[in-house]
C-alpha cells in the first residue's frame, strides 16, 4: 500500500493543527489508531461491555471469547510456542515491572547481577533498580560505541557467576537501531543467563519470531502498534512464567482461596489478577493484523527506506547538527531520528515546529542515562510511520530549517 | 511607566501579532537581548522547579525596589522570563505582591505555550510573587494570626471603609446589586455560592462605578479558579450601572471556615460549636 492509502486507514492524519496540516511525527511515543481500532472498541463497549472469565452469560460468553481470541492472534503475531505464554498486560512498562518483581522474586539474591544497557528507555532501567535496591543486587550497565552501537563485545567480560538476568530494548527508542539481540542471546545463552527484550519500538518495525530470536521474555505496548491504549504484552517461556510467583492477588488469578492457603491459576491466569482491559485488548486483533501487513509490504518498506535515507543524507550533511545513532555495515536504522542542534535548544525547535503543525518529541524521551553518555540535556525526535509520506520528510526538513534560523 | 501602564503596553503590543511565530520571533528576540546572567551564578538555589527547560532567576532588594535578573537555557522560555522581568523588575514587593499576574492570560501566554511550559510559567511567577513576599514589608504577625488578618483584608461588607460616608451612600444600591450578582456564582465543589462561602476579600466600587474585588478560593490550585473568576467578572458586568470589574486573586489570608456566611453554615449544616473546631482545620 502506498503511505496515501494506508493514512486514509486514520481518521486522526486528516486534522489541520493552528490552521495548517497535521505532520505527525512522534509515532514512537504513540502510533495513531485507524478507523477499524476504533470502531472495534467502540463496538465492543456498546454491545460486549461484561466482565471476562467469569459468568455465563451471553454478553460475558461474547467478551470472554473476544479477549481470548486474541491471545491467539498475539500469539501468532510473535510466533510464541503456546498461547499460556501470552499474558495481557497495560504495557510494556508493566510488563517488564512484573518480569523485574515475580523473576528477581524467585530468582535473584543478594549480591547477585543484573546487566542492561545505557540506551535502555527508563522502564527498563527502573524496574531493576528497584528490584536490586529490594534484594541487594547490583545493576551492571553495557555501554555504546560512538555511534550509538552496544559494545556487545564487552558483554561477556561484565557477565559473572552472579548475573540473573539481562534486559536489552530490540531497538532503542533514541538511536533506532536495531540491536543484535540475537547474538546478545546467545552470549547469554552460553551462561544459562535468561534475556528480556523490551519490544515497545521492536515490535512495530520488525517481524518478531520469539522462537526463533529465542527470547526469554518479550514485552511490547499495544498503543505504539495501532492498537488501544492501556494494552500490552509479555510473552515469557512457560518454563520461567511457570516458577514465577504471581504478580498481584486478586480476582482470576486464583484456583482455591482458603484461609488456610491459596492456590493459583496456571499461566497466564497467574498474571491476569483482576478485571482485564477488556473493552481494549481486542483491539490488538485488527492492529497487529495491520501491523503484520504494513511489516511484508515492500512499498512501506520502500517508502520508509526514502524517508531514511533523505533525512540521514539531508541531516548528515548539515553540519549544525548532531544526530545520534548512525547505522554500521548492515546494522539496520528505522526511520527514527533523534539529534541536537548546535547553539539551540531543543524545547525551543519543538514548540516552533508545533506552531507549523509539525509534531515532535523534544526532550530526554524517557532515557537520561543515554541523553548523559551522549553530553546533552535533550534532544529532538522525529519518528515516522507507514503513513508517514516522504513529502512530510521535507516539509520537516523546511520547518526545521526555518525554526533554527529564527533561533541563531 | 506605572505596572498597569506597562502590563497594558505589553498586551498591545502582543496584540500586533496574530500569528503564533511572529509572537515566538518577538519573544526570541526578547530572549536575546536579555541582559546577561553570570555563568558561576547558575546555581542549584536560582534554579526554578517545574520548568522543562532550565531557567535560574535571583533577585535583589535595592531602595525598597526589587530588581530581578535571569536566564535560561532555551530562547523562547528566556524571552519569557524577559517580558516579566521588564514588567516587575523595578516594583516595589508589596505592589508585586498584590498582583494577580492576569496579564500573562490576556496575551495568551498561558494558554498557548504547551502544558509543560505553562507549568514553567507559573513556576516562573511563582518564584517571582516569593521573591515580593519575602521582601514585603508585611507585618508577619499580621499574617498568622486569624484575627489580625480580619483587620488588615477585612471581609465581606466592612469594605465600605475606604470610601467616604456620601459616596458610600450613593454607592449603596449598586453595592446590593453586585452582591447579589455575587451570590449567583456557586463555589464549584460546596454548594453554596462564592459570596455567602466568605470568598470574597474585598468589595470596592469606585466612583466610575468599576467594581474591583478581591477574593480566594477554598484551596490554593483550585484547577477551576480561572473559570471561576471569569463567572465572576461576567455575573459583575452584567450588573446595570457597572462599568468595569477587576478581580484580583489572593491567598493571604487562607480561607477558613470562620468565614463562612451564617447562610452558608445553615445551608451546609454546621453548627456553631462543631464550627469553632472547624476553623482551625
Amino acid at each position: 500500500m502506498k503511505p496515501e492509502e494506508i493514512r486514509s486507514l486514520f481518521p486522526a492524519l486528516t486534522q489541520t493543527v493552528y490552521g495548517k496540516p497535521l505532520v505527525y511525527l512522534d509515532n514512537a511515543a504513540t502510533a495513531q489508531r485507524p478507523a477499524s481500532v476504533l470502531e472495534k472498541e467502540r463496538a465492543l463497549a456498546s454491545t460486549a461491555n461484561a466482565n471476562i472469565h467469569r459468568a455465563v452469560h451471553k454478553l460475558a460468553v461474547d467478551a470472554t471469547e473476544e479477549y481470548e481470541r486474541t491471545r491467539d492472534i498475539v500469539k501468532d503475531f510473535l510466533n510464541a510456542g503456546s498461547r499460556e505464554e501470552i499474558v495481557f498486560t497495560s504495557g510494556t512498562t508493566m510488563s517488564i515491572n512484573l518480569v523485574a518483581s515475580c523473576f528477581g522474586e524467585a530468582f535473584v539474591q543478594e549480591g547477585d547481577e543484573i546487566i542492561v544497557s545505557v540506551a535502555e528507555h527508563h522502564s527498563n532501567i527502573v524496574p531493576w533498580q528497584l528490584l536490586c535496591q529490594r534484594k541487594k543486587a547490583t545493576l551492571k550497565v553495557l555501554d555504546i560505541d560512538e555511534f550509538g552501537g552496544l559494545q556487545v563485545d564487552t558483554l561477556e567480560k561484565m557477565i559473572s557467576q552472579r548475573t540473573k538476568i539481562i534486559a536489552i530494548s530490540h531497538i532503542s527508542n533514541v538511536l533506532g537501531l536495531v540491536n543484535p539481540v540475537r547474538e546478545i542471546i546467545r552470549i547469554a545463552h552460553g551462561h544459562d543467563i535468561p534475556v528480556l527484550v523490551d519490544g515497545a519500538q521492536g515490535s512495530i518495525h520488525e517481524e518478531v519470531d520469539v522462537q526463533e530470536m529465542d527470547c526469554d521474555f518479550y514485552a511490547f505496548s499495544g498503543h505504539k502498534v495501532y492498537g488501544a491504549t492501556g494494552t500490552g504484552v509479555l510473552y515469557g517461556k512457560k518454563k520461567w512464567l511457570d516458577a514465577m510467583p504471581p504478580y498481584m492477588g486478586g480476582g482470576e488469578m486464583i484456583e482455591t482461596v482458603r484461609f488456610s492457603g491459596t492456590t493459583f491459576a496456571p499461566v497466564p491466569g497467574k498474571f491476569e489478577a483482576g478485571t482485564q482491559n477488556f473493552n481494549a485488548v481486542p483491539t490488538l486483533q485488527e492492529a497487529l493484523r495491520l501491523a503484520r501487513q504494513f511489516q511484508q509490504d515492500p512499498e512501506v518498506a520502500q517508502n520508509e527506506w526514502a524517508i531514511t535515507h533523505y533525512l540521514m543524507e539531508t541531516l548528515s550533511a548539515d553540519s549544525r547538527i548532531r544526530m545520534v545513532g548512525v547505522p554500521r555495515g548492515t546494522q539496520v536504522k528505522i526511520p527514527l531520528f533523534s539529534f541536537s542542534v548546535e547553539g539551540v535548544h531543543h524545547e525551543d525547535l519543538a514548540l516552533i515546529l508545533d506552531k507549523m503543525g509539525v509534531a515532535v518529541r523534544s526532550g530526554q524521551m524517557c532515557a537520561e542515562p543515554l541523553m548523559d553518555r551522549c553530553g546533552v540535556t535533550g534532544m529532538l525526535r522525529a519518528s515516522f510511520a507507514p503513513y508517514n509520506t516522504l513529502e512530510e520528510a521535507e516539509t520537516f526538513v523546511k520547518c526545521l530549517n526555518k525554526a533554527i534560523s529564527m533561533l541563531i | 511607566m506605572t505596572l498597569e501602564e506597562k502590563k497594558q503596553a505589553v498586551i498591545e503590543e502582543f496584540s500586533m501579532y496574530d500569528e503564533w511565530l511572529d509572537k515566538y520571533e518577538y519573544l526570541i528576540e526578547l530572549g536575546k537581548a536579555l541582559e546577561a546572567y553570570p555563568e558561576e551564578e547558575k546555581t542549584e538555589d536560582k534554579l526554578i522547579k517545574g520548568c522543562q527547560s532550565r531557567v535560574w532567576l535571583d533577585y535583589e532588594l535595592k531602595d525598597g525596589k526589587l530588581y530581578f535578573r535571569a536566564d535560561s537555557d532555551a530562547i523562547i522560555t528566556k524571552g519569557i522570563i524577559s517580558l516579566l522581568i521588564s514588567v516587575y523588575s523595578g516594583r516595589t514587593p508589596e505592589e508585586i505582591a498584590a498582583d494577580d499576574f492576569g496579564f500573562v492570560n490576556e496575551i495568551g501566554l498561558r494558554e498557548n505555550l504547551s502544558p509543560t511550559r505553562a507549568n514553567g510559567l507559573v513556576s516562573m511567577i511563582e518564584t517571582i510573587k516569593n521573591a515580593a513576599r519575602e521582601a514585603a514589608v508585611i507585618p508577619s504577625e499580621a499574617m498568622e494570626s486569624p484575627d489580625s488578618h480580619v483587620g488588615q483584608r477585612p471581609p465581606q461588607n466592612d469594605n465600605a471603609q475606604v470610601l467616604s460616608a456620601e459616596d458610600v451612600a450613593a454607592l449603596q444600591p449598586l453595592y446590593a446589586d453586585v452582591i447579589l450578582a455575587l451570590k449567583q456564582v456557586y463555589d464549584p465543589e460546596i454548594p453554596v455560592n462564592i459570596y455567602d462561602l466568605g470568598l470574597i476579600y474585598e468589595l470596592n466600587i469606585d466612583k466610575e462605578r468599576k467594581v474591583s474585588i478581591v477574593m480566594t478560593f477554598t484551596a490554593p490550585n483550585c484547577p477551576m479558579a480561572d473559570e471561576v473568576m471569569h463567572e465572576v467578572e461576567d455575573s459583575v458586568k452584567r450588573v446595570p450601572g457597572v462599568t468595569g470589574c477587576h478581580i484580583e486573586l489572593t491567598f493571604e489570608p487562607v480561607w477558613d471556615r470562620s468565614m463562612l456566611s451564617e447562610e452558608a453554615r445553615v445551608d451546609l449544616g454546621l453548627d456553631y460549636e462543631e464550627d469553632d473546631y472547624g476553623k482551625l482545620s
